[in-house]
């Protein structure tokens, strides 16, 4: 190893290249800017003005937020619908005047008023709601409409009933406690927030309501298309807005008691600046309680800051028009630029150099020597299925296979001429076995791992699995769940290929040849599932040994076959079976005699080999070039390898021509006969083994004597 | 003269007593005078207006400030710029910052009583100016509205009795203010006297001459034969001038005001009828000295309840001379 090779693979084993991409893709990177703003701009208060975090300036600011903050927190939710909500402005002033005029000169008692004055903020927001979620008018100018229409009626009643307001005083407790008091030393505005933001948040999050709203606002077309009764949801946002700002005007009503003409003036703005700034997308969809709340607090603390600051006429509402103007380039700018960054840096590669590759030519000495053993086999089902990933055979002797369509398809015994559909699972199924019951255990990239019982009833077994404790990524979730075998004991061991990415990227993990797969057991007896093995190279078949003291795995980008010991002396160690294969190793299955059969699903190439060493010239490429002038592992023709218990190879199965199987992903061996499967396939083949036990099935070899 | 007075009479008793060598001494020190600067040294004033860029907030910020700055103490505006809960906002931070005196010109009676309560309760003498609110702090100095609302009625009642339509237009600013509140119950102390006149309107402008100027032209679309206007602000009542000036109809235009150099002006155009003015400069003058007062007396915030009423001067054809106004533009000088 020259000493450039040497620095390259310390380089890309210590330097976590890879986090960057994860950080960039977490969905908190949205709060980022935020609050990042909101911690500066305190900083600077506090640096520049005397006693702002004395206890009376801070409660009093607190006191501010809790009103503000509800009325950011309806328009959140209407932005989440993908509307908007200009005419709280008004509409809190209509609330302020409601209580005020209830409670000073109707002389309401507080509790009655307070509910009518929620009343008339939520009517406003039904009357808003109607005319955008059912009649379909354009959510800003209804709004706009509906915030001139409201200062209008709330100019006319000031006329009428301001000076009785003002020239009236109320004696009542309760409505000073509403106005100034405090639960445990925090403002009751602030209280009525908190607890209005939790339930906003378990609505939004974790109730049907909420998340129609987010789909709806996500995708107006698509949420209707998924049955969602659009319309009333999008009224009932406006609704949400109108009661919390209605809300909002009482806590105010009760702080001041004042009827001017200037409450609420321009207040819209500075709500819609505060959501926006906090995260929130305009555009619908994207935004959270959490969100709403941050924006609010920088807001408030910003335009209170001015006025502390002494600035002269006019500068707050500049500040505010500045940072309107910041919030929306965030919007825009920052989950744009944020989103091209991150699939710009997510493919990081690493370095990986693989023992030299022994030579597959016809005419060399080694057991990888090509032959044509596979250009005659017989042929199933042609172009009836498309990417049988896996098959086996039950002990009828019905073949079953996994194909593109989410779909089990069963080849019915003895001749495997007529087909059906057995199970549709959904997802894409890879990896099969049964289980001792005689239920079909899959592996489904995207979902998890599945059960299909006799009855062909389709359950999940496990899709979530321990998290580890310092992945950026959620690695709890299975994202490419690849093949399985199972123990005597029950216990299912399969493989994840990779954490990074989908089914459909596979040879993005392999340009990026890091660890990235995995092990994990799943036990149905305790339900428990947990990761027992981490940083394989693109873990893939998986396969119990006959003695059931071992599991053997294939690391497809790695090329080698290893063990891994369940007992015995060994119990949790891993070793290395075949450390240099010529392809790219799949599945492994049990063959009779106490051997294996493992599939190739490639060769591998002097040139791929050479790339998987130079880390940067990947990168270079993973981000230059388009991802189909990539240079791609080669999977157009593969063979099965033949081995016994040792890893000693014993012969190699090829097929020359590459008509029937170029690629290989799975082989089952089956009385007598090698069954082949692919995932790029539009066949199954069979192939008559001439020194095999006849027989000997998988089935007997796993449960002989249990059943 | 008096120099010699004094000359005189200190030689005499030195002389009485004796100590004849200390005849040379020309003045004696004033034992208060050093106590008099140390009270106000280091002291901060605060200032909350309704909204400063107005004659009658930068007039007084000016007089104040003058002398704070002869006093070496602090004077701060914030100005939250005609927001009543920004209003709240900095005298809510002002009761955390402790300054020795709040002056404050309130939007309305209401918004800000509790919190001029709580900043006398912290401590901090509270001088209201022009608009007082519901709670009566330590000093109120300014206008007297209930009388200028009287002598407003009465300069519109002297134009539209016998032989006109006697059709009035009451054009407040903000009606909870405290001074329409007052200026309303004057007018309304008048007209009952005066069955003559109909107040066919009484609309509020909110300071904003726009406002006034579209409320009154839709008034006089409304009533042709309107023959005069109580206006409740000079610098609103612009837009009302405005207004009757392109109806072409001779309609009188009361107004009241700071009495700066515009109100002169428009007297003379003949837009303002007459203005009932509170001289700013009086009333800056008088609150420096209810400032010093309060500091001086040296008791507890919320004790003292002094009200000064501002004089009025009447402002019409027949009073104009030259320097009755102020001019805002040599505040600058």
């Amino acid at each position: 190893m020259t000493l450039g090779e040497w620095a390259a693979r310390l380089r890309y084993r210590y330097v976590p290249d890879h986090i960057v991409g994860e950080v960039l893709g977490r969905r908190w990177m949205d709060n980022v800017i935020p609050v990042t703003l909101l911690l500066a701009l305190s900083i600077y208060l506090i640096a520049t003005i005397p006693n702002f975090v004395a206890y009376g300036n801070l409660s009093d600011i607190s006191r501010q937020i809790g009103e503000f903050g509800l009325i950011v927190i309806g328009m959140t939710i209407v932005m989440l619908a993908g509307g908007i909500d200009l005419s709280v402005g008004s509409n809190f002033a209509l609330a302020n005047l409601t209580a005020l005029a209830l409670i000073n000169v109707a002389k309401w008692p507080v509790e009655a008023a307070i509910v009518a004055t929620v009343g008339v903020g939520a009517l406003v927001g039904l009357i808003n709601g109607f005319l955008i979620g059912f009649l379909r008018l354009r959510a800003f100018l209804t709004t706009l409409v509906m915030l001139t229409l409201l200062r209008a009626i709330v100019e006319l009643l000031l006329q009428r009933y301001s000076v009785q307001i003002a020239s009236s005083d109320v004696e009542s407790d309760a409505w000073d406690f509403i106005g100034a008091g405090s639960i445990l030393g925090v403002p009751l505005s602030t209280m009525v927030l908190i607890v209005t933001a939790i339930i906003a948040q378990i609505v939004l999050t974790r109730l049907r309501i909420g998340w129609r709203i987010t789909a709806v606002g996500g995708s107006r077309r698509a949420a209707y298309n998924a049955g969602i009764p659009v319309r009333s949801t999008i009224c009932l946002s406006y609704v949400v807005s109108g009661l919390l700002t209605g809300l909002a005007g009482t806590l105010y009503a009760a702080r001041l008691s004042g009827a001017g003409p200037d409450t609420g003036l321009g207040l819209e703005l500075t709500v819609v600046t505060a959501a926006l700034l906090g995260g929130n997308s305009v555009g619908g969809g994207r935004g959270s309680i959490g969100k709403a709340l941050v924006g609010a607090i920088i807001v408030s603390l910003l335009t209170n800051g001015l006025v502390r600051l002494g600035l002269q006429n006019g500068s707050s509402s500049m500040a505010v028009g500045l940072v309107l103007l910041l919030a929306i380039a965030i919007d825009v700018r920052w989950v744009r630029w944020r989103h091209n960054l991150h699939a710009k840096v997510y493919v990081s590669p690493a370095y990986l150099a693989l023992p030299k590759a022994p030579s597959f030519a016809a005419d060399a000495a080694s057991p990888y020597a090509m032959n044509d053993r596979l250009g005659n086999v017989k042929i199933i089902g042609l172009g009836e299925i498309d990417g049988p990933e896996d098959v086996i055979l039950d002990a009828d002797d019905n073949l079953y296979c996994s194909v593109r369509q989410g779909e089990i398809v069963r080849f019915l015994a003895p001749d495997h001429v007529r087909r059906e559909v057995y199970a549709h699972v959904g997802g894409r199924p890879l990896g099969m076995a049964f289980d001792k019951d005689g239920g079909l255990v899959v592996c489904i990239a995207g979902m998890g791992l599945y059960r299909v019982d006799k009855q062909r009833n389709v359950q999940k077994m496990t899709a979530e699995t321990n998290r580890s404790a310092f992945s950026i990524i959620d690695d709890s979730r299975m994202r490419l769940a690849d093949d399985l075998d199972i123990g005597p004991d029950g216990k299912v061991y399969f493989s994840e290929a990779t954490i990074r990415y989908g089914f459909e990227e596979w040879v993005v993990d392999a340009l990026e040849g890091r660890g990235n797969g995995r092990i994990i057991r799943y036990d149905p007896a305790s339900g428990g599932t947990r990761t027992i093995l981490r940083n394989l190279l693109f873990a893939n078949g998986i396969c119990v040994a006959h003695d059931n003291k071992s599991v053997l795995f294939a690391e497809t980008w790695g090329c080698r076959v290893s063990r891994y010991w369940l007992e015995g002396p060994k119990a949790g160690t891993t070793e290395i079976v075949i450390a240099d294969l010529p392809g790219y190793p799949d599945n492994i299955n049990r063959g009779s005699r106490g051997t294996y059969w493992v599939a190739l699903a490639g060769a591998r190439t002097p040139s791929y080999d050479l790339a998987m060493t130079m880390p940067a010239f990947r990168r270079r490429m993973a981000r230059r070039v388009a991802g189909d002038e990539w240079l791609f592992p080669n999977v157009n023709i593969g063979c099965v390898v033949h081995f016994d218990a040792n890893g000693a190879v014993l012969e190699s199965l090829w097929d020359l021509k590459g008509e029937n199987h170029p690629a290989i992903t799975s082989m089952r061996e089956h009385r007598g006969y090698l069954y082949l499967g692919g995932v790029t396939n539009n066949r199954i083949g069979r192939l008559k083994l001439a020194d095999a036990d006849p027989q000997w099935t998988g089935e007997s070899s796993y449960w002989g004597g249990s059943r | 003269m008096r120099r010699k007075h004094i000359g005189a009479a200190l030689g005499f008793v030195f002389t009485l007593t004796g100590m004849a060598a200390y005849a040379r001494a020309d003045g004696i020190d004033d034992p208060r005078r050093s106590d008099y600067f140390k009270t106000f040294e280091g002291k901060t004033i605060a200032f909350v207006p309704v909204t400063m860029g107005i004659d009658l907030t930068e007039g007084w910020a000016a007089v104040m400030k003058k002398q704070a700055d002869r006093l070496g103490m602090k004077f701060e505006i914030r100005d939250p710029h005609f927001s009543a809960d920004a209003g709240t906002q900095a005298i809510t931070s002002l009761i955390a910052e402790k300054p020795d005196v709040l002056v404050v010109h309130n939007p309305d009676v209401q918004s800000y009583a509790r919190l001029l309560k709580r900043a006398e309760e912290a401590g901090i003498h509270v001088v209201q100016i022009n608009m007082r609110s519901n709670y009566n702090s330590d000093v109120y100095v300014g206008a007297d509205w209930i009388g200028i609302g009287e002598a407003e009625a009465q300069g519109i009642v002297d134009k539209c009795g016998a032989g006109t339509s006697g059709k009035v237009a009451v054009l407040q600013g903000q009606p909870t203010s405290g001074s329409d509140s007052g200026m309303m119950k004057g007018v309304e102390n008048v007209f009952t006297k005066h069955p003559e006149i109909k107040t066919v309107a009484n609309q509020a402008g909110e300071w904003d001459a726009t406002k006034a100027r579209s409320i009154i032209s839709t008034v006089i679309q409304q009533n042709p034969d309107l023959c005069g206007v109580v206006g409740f602000w000079d610098v609103m009542d612009l837009g009302a001038a405005a207004a009757i000036k392109e109806s072409g109809k001779p309609i009188a235009l009361v107004t009241s005001g700071g009495g700066e150099q515009m109100a002169c002006d428009n007297v003379e155009k003949g837009a303002f009828e007459k203005e009932i003015a509170y001289q700013v400069m009086d009333q800056g003058r008088d609150l420096n000295d209810m400032i010093v007062t309060v500091l001086e007396s040296g008791q507890q915030a919320g004790k003292l309840k002094a009200v000064v009423y501002s004089p009025q001067l009447i402002i019409s054809k027949d009073t104009l001379r030259p320097g009755l106004c102020w001019s805002a533009k040599d505040l600058k000088k």
